[in-house]
C-alpha cells in the first residue's frame, strides 16, 4: 500500500521542509492525484496569508526589473526536465565499476546476514563477463537501487532494478541520454527487483536515467529522474 | 509564463505588475529592509526572466511558484549577507502572523484579507508562532525546532494543525484572486 505523506504536505506548502524531505515528498506528488489537490489547496491557502504582506512597491523598480530583463536578452532556454541539468553536473554520477562490485559484494553480504537472500544484490553480484556501471539515487525516491548492465558479448545493455510499485497511474521509465537528447528506453511495472532490457541504443558517454512516467510510458520526459548514471 | 520564457520583456512586467506588491511585502517582511527588500525583489524576478522556461504549471500555480522564488532570494542574500543582526530584529515581528498594525494598506480594507486575520487570530498562539517563523523568518521545521526549543515532532505538528485550520477557513473559493 502506498503510504501517502499527508503530514509533511502543509510544511512544503510553505516551504519548511528540509531540501531532502521537500524531495522525497514532491517526487511522490508527481504521481498522486489526491495529495497533489492537497497540496495546491494548502498552496493558495499559504498564499492568501503571505498576501497580507503585500504593499506598495519602490518607484522604479518595475522599469530596473525590465530593463535587466532586456539586458540580458532571451532567457537561457532551461531543460524540459532535471534530467539534463543532472547530466551537467561536474561530479561523477556513475559509482565506479569496482566499486560498484564491492558494494553489490557487501550488499550480498549484509542481506544475507539480515535475511536469506537480497535479490537485488545476487543479481549484481552474479554477474560475470559485463561492465556493470551503478547507477546514482537522486534522492527523489528513498531507498532505489539500480545497476547498468553492458554484456561483453555485445548483448543488449539492460538496468538490474530496485525499486517499490509505481503509484497507480504511473509506470517507471527508463531513458538513453545522448547529449541533450532522451531516447524512450522501456517501461517496466514490476516491484521490487527487475530486470529491464533497454530498447534504445546505448553508446559509450550516453547517460542512463530512470524515471517515473504516466502509465503507458511517454516519448518525451516529464518525471524527475531517481536513478541516474553514465557509461 | 509562456510569453516570458519566449523572451517577451512585457510580459514580465505583466506579471509585476500582479503579483510585484506581494513579492516586495513577502521580502520586506522577511528582511525589514526597503533597501535590500527592492534589490531581492528585482534579483527574484530576474531568476524568473532566467527560469520562466522550467515553470510547469502541473505542478502548482504562477504565484505559488513565484512566491518561492522570491522566499528562496530573501533566504540566500540573507545567507550571502551574514546578516544576523537584520534577522534578529525582524523576528520580533514575525511572531505576528499578519501585522495587526498595518490599517494603511488597501488590502486590509478588502473582505478577503479580513477573512484571512479572522482566520489567523482563531489559531491557538503556539501555531501561529510556528507559522510565523516558517512564513516571514523562512525557517525549516528543524530550524524552528532548533529556535525555540520545542521537540521536532511538536514543530511539524503545529505546522499541519495549522495550515489545516487555514486551509479549512479560507477554503479555496476564498484564497482565489
Amino acid at each position: 500500500m502506498t503510504r501517502h505523506p499527508i503530514d509533511d504536505l502543509a510544511a512544503l506548502a510553505i516551504g519548511a521542509l528540509d531540501a531532502d524531505e521537500a524531495r522525497a515528498v514532491r517526487a511522490h506528488v508527481a504521481g498522486c492525484q489526491s495529495c497533489g489537490a492537497e497540496l495546491r489547496a494548502l498552496e493558495e491557502a499559504a498564499f492568501a496569508v503571505v498576501a497580507t504582506a503585500e504593499r506598495d512597491v519602490p518607484d522604479g523598480l518595475r522599469t530596473k526589473i525590465i530593463e535587466r530583463a532586456r539586458r540580458e536578452g532571451v532567457p537561457r532556454q532551461a531543460p524540459s526536465s532535471p534530467l539534463f541539468d543532472l547530466f551537467r553536473r561536474p561530479a561523477p554520477l556513475a559509482i565506479p565499476v569496482t566499486l560498484a562490485v564491492l558494494l553489490a559484494v557487501s550488499l550480498a553480504a549484509y542481506a544475507g546476514a539480515r535475511r536469506d537472500a537480497d535479490r537485488y544484490a545476487s543479481a549484481i553480484a552474479g554477474i560475470a563477463g559485463a561492465r556493470v556501471v551503478a547507477l546514482a539515487p537522486t534522492g527523489e525516491v528513498a531507498g532505489v537501487r539500480g545497476s547498468l548492465v553492458i554484456p561483453a558479448t555485445g548483448a543488449a545493455p539492460y538496468l538490474i532494478l530496485d525499486l517499490p510499485a509505481a503509484p497507480s497511474g504511473k509506470t517507471w521509465e527508463a531513458w538513453v541520454v545522448r547529449g541533450e537528447t532522451p531516447l524512450a528506453a522501456g517501461i517496466t511495472n514490476d516491484r521490487v527487483v527487475t530486470t529491464l532490457v533497454l530498447t534504445a541504443p546505448l553508446a559509450s558517454g550516453d547517460g542512463v536515467a530512470v524515471t517515473l512516467e504516466p502509465s503507458g510510458g511517454v516519448d518525451r520526459v516529464t518525471g524527475n529522474p531517481v536513478l541516474a548514471g553514465k557509461t | 509564463m509562456s510569453r516570458v520564457a519566449g523572451g517577451d520583456a512585457d510580459a514580465l512586467g505583466e506579471l509585476y505588475d500582479h503579483y510585484g506588491r506581494v513579492v516586495f511585502g513577502l521580502i520586506y517582511r522577511m528582511l525589514g529592509s526597503p533597501e535590500s527588500a527592492e534589490e531581492v525583489a528585482q534579483n527574484a524576478f530576474h531568476s524568473v526572466w532566467r527560469q520562466a522556461n522550467a515553470y510547469r504549471p502541473e505542478r502548482g500555480s504562477v504565484r505559488t511558484w513565484l512566491l518561492a522564488i522570491a522566499r528562496n532570494a530573501a533566504i540566500d542574500w540573507r545567507r550571502s549577507k551574514g546578516n544576523r543582526s537584520g534577522r534578529e530584529t525582524v523576528i520580533d515581528e514575525t511572531l505576528m502572523l499578519v501585522d495587526e498594525r498595518r490599517v494603511e494598506d488597501t488590502v486590509i480594507t478588502n473582505l478577503r484579507a479580513q477573512r484571512v486575520r479572522a482566520a489567523v487570530a482563531s489559531l491557538p498562539p503556539e501555531q501561529r508562532e510556528v507559522l510565523s517563523l516558517a512564513f516571514w523568518s523562512g525557517l525549516s521545521q528543524t530550524e524552528i525546532a532548533s529556535r525555540t526549543g520545542a521537540p521536532l515532532g511538536t514543530v511539524k505538528s503545529r505546522v499541519r494543525l495549522g495550515m489545516a485550520r487555514l486551509r479549512e477557513w479560507l477554503g479555496d473559493d476564498e484564497v482565489q484572486r
